[in-house]
Order: structure tokens, then sequence, then C-alpha cells
């Protein structure tokens, strides 16, 4: 491990900022100051001040109170999301790499058919099909990303067959699924840790915006792209309201990119 | 001349590493020496022990880990270690020139040779016409009959041993008065490799440039050498002419060396396996040929990489398979392993088939531990043991291979070269092989490695009766271990029977041709 003072500065920028969202989201699980549609029509557009710290918006909701309960959904969706795309990706990526041929041509033309979508636009036609709610996005977002894992996956895969550990294990008769998922996956590990950080940072800002186009968490449900959509019209009359949650998200993506770039130049990239 | 025929003087070098921690550690220790103008000097020593530092801190190429604690490093009259990184960069290629030892990852693989070779000149001329005469020049120079047409080629086009060639060119090209060659040969093959070091020695007598040779090959050393320094734990513990040394060593720890380098059967206790009599066949090939599958959309190449081979393999006996590289012999293991689907023919085994293979970087799972490999090995070979069972089993195991249980916990990076190869044997033998393949076990390691994995084969081979068939380059080990010996060239076997018959009468050119490079293996 070689860890220079430039990436451990990557490590506490990224650390300092993710732990903001991760503060707003534990706490948001136990406590708001007011409920989250609690509305109060004698506090409308209050600007930050004692009692409502973020301010409140239109109907006299609470900012803090939504931005605490919102983190709770930007984790969930980007955290299953990219662990369902990890697991669709490594699948797929371990089977085309280490089978080639014929599979492996139907497997890459299949997710490099998803990959010409632009990947809002598939989420948004799965979402329209199949109605908006929150495990739809998951899924349909899951789909759209998994292809980009399959791709780290299957090059790396084909890149360790060639390897004499692996020549050995299959003399041994070892089955090829123990192969793929016992020998070759562990060394794929400091490849993909990179993709995943990436993955999530891109998956919000995917959820973002699919709720600031009212297909993703549905209300009465706080989340960060809805509510900025809700927000636009008042945008300069009271900025409050669009300024916290963006501050938030830009927490939570920065904070990943950084982590990302700790690990890009901290653990040795690629099996040597 | 102000530095009185030493174009370098190294005067009481000392180094240091930051380890992981950040702690330094000693690599150099008062290293003192010198090269004397038009000479070719040797370093020698165990891995480890300096060499490259010592090359790496001439040439100022040092990581910004190592640092130069104290000394000085002369060069045609100036101290190296004073001049600042900018100064010594534009001394690089003027007039020090270094060669590395793997020719695979020291040219671009995007760009031409001349490309890549004008990329040296264009710091230094402009004139691009003549840059390209230059570089013509030069490759005519290192061997090339056709400079015109290799200046064309990619490098992935090029074998081993002409990407070193290009390589040299490139070091060659500015007329430097210095080249440090580190391990310019040990990735290349015998043949190659003499043809390499014959191009150095004649550069070095007809432009007057001084080598400083770093090698853990003894002969090479022997043979090509003015001077011959030995180095241990970064000092220099003995110095004389190539001749004095290598005739009567000084110190114990060169007479050590240079009987290890030997690999001297008598000395290492090796003997033949040779097969009984009525020894059943355990493995047997029966006109097989093979070629390497093409892509998707392309049909598989016409030209087989190996054809028409057949050979037969009695239980017991020890098999050797040489041939310079290229001809065909990895295609062949491979193709008896299973691991290539044979165009035509039959192969026959009987019993388990275990293989070592070259390379002891790759030859264990960097995920896993030792203790994960032999249990894998042993739930491979479908055979049930208790806990206790199996942890002793493992210990004897790897006694037998020569190591020892604190090895079953650790990971492959956390061993050297030797200590890997020994593990990935122990796996093998964990197996119960009737027939154990090596390809090139032993020709990555350092001197005192390949002596003890050489023991070890020779050992399973003749105490247990495990037939063996071992591909090397390295005919006085063949010549030790094999009771039969097979040549091929060019994808075909060109001789084969008893091998004392088939080395010490060749009938073919490539018997003859292997046996002539023999004087400067390891």
């Amino acid at each position: 491990m070689r860890s220079s003072t430039a990436s451990r500065r990557y490590l506490y920028t990224g650390g300092i900022l993710l732990s903001i969202v991760l503060a707003f989201f534990i706490l948001g699980l136990f406590w708001t100051p007011y409920g989250i549609n609690e509305t109060d029509a004698a506090s409308k557009f209050l600007a930050p001040c004692a009692e409502h710290i973020f301010g409140t918006d239109n109907l006299g909701r609470d900012v803090f109170s939504r931005c605490l309960v919102a983190a709770r959904y930007t984790l969930l969706v980007s955290f299953t999301g990219v662990a369902y795309a990890l697991v669709i990706g490594t699948l797929a990526g371990l089977i085309a790499g280490y089978n080639g041929g014929i599979i492996d041509k139907i497997i890459m033309i299949f997710s490099n058919g998803i990959m010409c979508f632009p990947g809002i636009l598939l989420a948004l036609v799965a979402v329209a099909v199949f109605g908006p709610s929150l495990f739809n996005v998951i899924w349909a977002l899951g789909l759209v990303f998994a292809p980009t894992f399959a791709r780290v996956y299957r090059t790396s895969t084909i890149e360790l067959l060639g390897r004499d550990y692996i020549l050995q294990a299959k003399l041994m008769g070892i089955h090829p699924l123990r192969i793929m998922f016992v020998h070759i996956l562990p060394n794929l590990m400091s490849q993909v840790l990179p993709a995943v950080i990436i993955g999530l940072a891109n998956m919000t800002l995917f959820e973002s915006g699919m709720s600031y186009l009212g297909l993703g968490v549905q209300p009465p449900a706080a989340s960060y792209g809805k509510m900025l959509s809700d927000a636009q019209s008042y945008m300069v009359s009271a900025p409050w309201l669009i300024i916290f949650p963006t501050l938030m998200r830009v927490c939570y993506i920065l904070g990943l990119y950084f982590i990302s770039e700790w690990v890009r130049t901290s653990v040795k990239g690629g099996s040597k | 001349m102000s530095y009185k025929g030493h174009i370098l003087e190294v005067k009481n070098l000392c180094l240091s590493l930051c380890n992981a921690d950040g702690a330094p550690v000693r690599i150099l220790n008062d290293l003192t020496f010198s090269v004397r103008s038009g000479e070719i000097l040797g370093l020698i020593g165990d891995s480890g022990s300096g060499k490259t530092m010592t090359a790496l801190a001439i040439s100022g190429l040092l990581s910004d880990f190592a640092q130069a604690d104290s000394g000085e490093i002369i060069f045609e009259g100036e101290d190296l270690v004073k001049k600042s990184p900018r100064e010594r960069r534009r001394l690089l290629g003027e007039k020090i020139g270094v060669i590395f030892q793997d020719p695979s990852s020291a040219l671009d693989p995007l760009q031409t040779v001349e490309s890549n070779l004008s990329e040296i000149i264009s710091l230094r001329s402009k004139n691009k016409e003549e840059g390209r005469e230059r570089i013509l020049r030069m490759l005519k120079t290192v061997g090339f009959e056709n400079p015109e047409q290799i200046a064309k080629r990619y490098p992935h086009r090029l074998s081993g041993g002409q990407r070193q060639r290009v390589l040299i060119a490139g070091a060659a090209l500015m007329n430097p008065s210095l080249l440090i060659a580190d391990e310019p040969t040990s990735s290349l093959d015998t043949v190659t490799s003499m043809s390499i070091m014959q191009l150095l020695h004649e550069m070095c007598q007809e432009m007057g440039i001084s080598i400083l040779f770093i090698s853990h090959n003894l002969n090479a050393v022997r043979n090509f050498c003015d001077r011959v320094m030995v180095m241990k734990e970064g000092a220099i513990i003995d110095s004389d002419t190539s001749w004095d040394i290598m005739g009567q060593p000084k110190s114990a720890f060169t007479a050590e060396l240079l009987l290890k380098s030997k690999l001297d059967p008598k000395a290492l206790g090796i003997s033949r396996g040779v097969a009984q009599e009525d020894a059943p066949v355990v493995l047997s090939a029966e006109g097989i040929s093979a070629c390497y599958k093409n892509t998707f959309f392309k049909k598989a190449h016409t030209t087989p990489v190996i054809s028409g081979i057949s050979l037969e393999v009695k239980e017991g006996e020890s098999v050797g398979l040489i041939g310079s590289s290229g001809c065909g012999k990895t295609t062949l293991v491979k193709t008896i392993l299973g691991l290539i689907k044979p165009e035509s023919g039959t192969i026959t085994k009987s019993g388990k088939i275990a293989a070592v293979f070259q390379d002891p970087v790759s030859s264990l799972n960097p995920a896993h531990t030792v203790r994960w490999h032999l249990t894998e090995a042993l739930e491979a070979s479908g055979r049930k043991m208790s806990e206790d069972e199996r942890k002793n089993y493992f210990l004897k195991i790897l006694e037998d291979v020569g190591l020892s249980g604190k090895h079953l916990t650790r990971f492959p990076h956390q061993m050297s070269g030797g200590q890997r190869q020994k593990a990935a044997i122990a796996m093998c033998l964990v197996q119960e092989p009737s027939v154990i393949i090596a390809d090139e076990p032993f020709s990555a390691l350092d001197a005192s490695s390949q002596a003890s994995i050489i023991k070890l084969l020779s050992d399973i081979n003749t105490k247990n009766g495990t037939t063996m068939l071992i591909v090397s380059h390295n005919l006085r080990v063949i010549k030790a271990m094999c009771s039969k010996v097979i040549v091929m060239d060019k994808g075909k076997i060109v001789e084969a029977g008893d091998t004392d018959t088939v080395l010490n009468d060749p009938k073919s050119d490539t018997t003859a041709a292997l046996l002539k490079a023999r004087m400067y293996e390891a």
C-alpha cells in the first residue's frame, strides 16, 4: 500500500464530505425536528432562521427535516442499484470472459446494445412502462449500469485466464463455476472497487434526474431530485429551497469521487 | 585524461530505500568501484544484493523512495550526485546508455521501431533526415540485415531477441561512453543470448564503449567480461579479472555462488530417472498437431504450431524436451495437458498429469494462501481427510519440497520466486500425479533457487518414482536429470533418443546449435 500526502488528502476530504451525508442519514432515521409533510400555512417561505435552520418551502414544510429524510432514499437507491448492477454485471462479465466464443459474443452484443442508448432514456422507458415507483427505479437503473461492470469483469477475466494458476486449476479438474468465483473473482476486486464508487455517484445523479422528472421517488416521500423540481418556480425568491438539497448531493457525489480517487492512487490497481 | 583512464568512479556510495512504513533500509553499503575506459565490467551476486540499485543510482533513475545518503559517483570527472535531475537526464542517452532486462515492455507498442528510436534523437538534433540515417546505420550495426524493414515494424512483430537488439541500438544511438546493461539476456533463450552478448562485445571494441554488465549468468560473465565484481548485501566483496575470479575465488561467498551457478549434478546429488525394461507407457502421443484458433469471424490458422509429433514416456523415466524459443515446446506441453485441443492425432495418458509452469509470479493465485492452494488441490483429487490428517499431510508435503509449516498461511506475494515455485510443486505432489510436466520450472529463478528446484524435481523423480517431462533451455540440467531427450525445431521433433547419444553425437543442426550456445548458459 502506497499512500502519499496527496492521496491521503483525497481520503480526508472525501471522508468529511461523505460523513456529512451519513450523519444526515443516521439522524433522519431517528429524529426530525418537524414531520416531513407537516405543513404550516403561517410559516411559508421562511428564510433560514433559528426554528427552521434550512428555511421552509411553499407549503411551510421544514427543509431541514426533508433533507434528513431524503438522504435515506439517496443512499438506498444508489447502494441497492449498484448492488443489483454488480450482481448482474459480475455474472455476465465472468461468464462471457471465461467461456469466450459464442457465449461471450451474445452477452457482449446484448450489453453493448444497452450501452448504445443513453442510460437515463432506458430507465425512463422502463419506469414509464412499469409505473413510477422506488422499486422500478432501482431495477431499471441497475440494468442500465450492469454493462459497465460486465465490461470491467470480462476484460480482467480474459487477462487472468492466461495466468498459470488458472491453467493449473483447470488441469486439476476444478469445476468452471468454482474457478470463476473462487479463483478469479477475488483477484478482480482492485479493478471493481473504483467502478463501484463511481457507479454510486452516477446512480445518485440518475436517481435525482428521474425524481426531478417525477418518475423516481414518489410523494409523499422526499428526495433531493423531487425537492429541486418542486422548488424551481421559487428559485429566485427562495433560493434556500434549491441550495440545501443541492449542497447535500454535491457533498455525496464529490465525496464519492474523492474516495475513488484515493482508491485509485493508493490501492495498487490491477494484479501484477 | 583527467579521470586517469577511469570513466566512472563510485566512491563510498550509501543508498537507502524507504520500506512500507517509511523507515529507511540500507540497500547499498559503502559501495566503491570504478569502470575503466573501454572495458566490460561484470557485476554478479544473488538476487536482492543491490545490483540493479547500483545501475539505477548511476543512471539517475532511482525512484522517489530511494535516497543517496553519502558518497560520490564521478563520471568523466564530474560528481553526478551533486547534479540536478535535469542535468542528469541530459547525460542519459547522450553519455550513459541503459539496457533493461525485459525487452517486451521497454518499447512503446503503438509506435514503430523507427519512431521509438527517433524519440531519443529528436531531443538532441532537429535534423530528421540525419536522424533517420543514424537509426538505420545503428540498426545495421546491431545486426539487422534489412534495417529499412525493421524500422517500419511495430514491436509486437519482433521476437524477444530482435527487441533487445533494437533497445541496444537505442542505447548506443548517441554514442554514449558508458553502457549499463542490467540482465540484458535473462529473458532470452541461449542461442539468442549468445548473439546479444557477442554484439555487446563488438560494440565495446569497435565503438570504444565501456560496459557495466549486470547478470547472474556467470558463464556469460566469464566469457565476455574483462573484470568481475561480486556483490553481497550492497557491498563489493570480491573483484578481480574474470579469469581469476572464476578460477580462484578469493572469498567463500564467491566460491559458493560459483558452485551453485554451475548446477553441478554431482554437487547437487542429482541422478537420472531411468525406466525399467518392462515399465508401462504412461504417456504417449501419436502424430499430434495443433494450432492456435483465431477469432470468431476469422478462419483458424492453417499453419500449425506443432505437427506430426509422436512421443512415448515410460513410467519412472525422466524425459527432457529442448529446442530454441518459438519451436513449439510450450504448445506441445499444453496440448498434452489438454489445454489446447489437437487438430489431429491422439494422446493417451494413464493416471493424473500435473504441471509446473515457468513463471513464479503467476504460478500461485495472489488472492489466496498456500494452505488454500493445497486444500484446493487435495479436494480436486477427490480425497477426503479430516482436519488433523490434512494438516499433518500438508506439513509433510511442505517439508518434502523444502518449505515449512509457517508458509501455510503465507500469501504468494510474501514469498520469494523460489519459494513460490516450491509451493507450486507441493500443489502438484498433493494431487499424487503419475506424470509431472515441468515447463521451464527454473529459468526465471536466481542461481541458488534454481539449484534447489532442480534437486527437488530430481528427487521426486528418482525417489517417488514420478515420471517427469522437463522442458528446459539448460542442457546441463537436462543432461544431469534426464535419461531421454527430445529435440524440437519449428514445431517438429528433429531428434530423440538416449540423452548421451543425442547430446554427444548430434545428428541435427538444431541440436548442434543448442550445444554450441551452451557455453553461455547459466
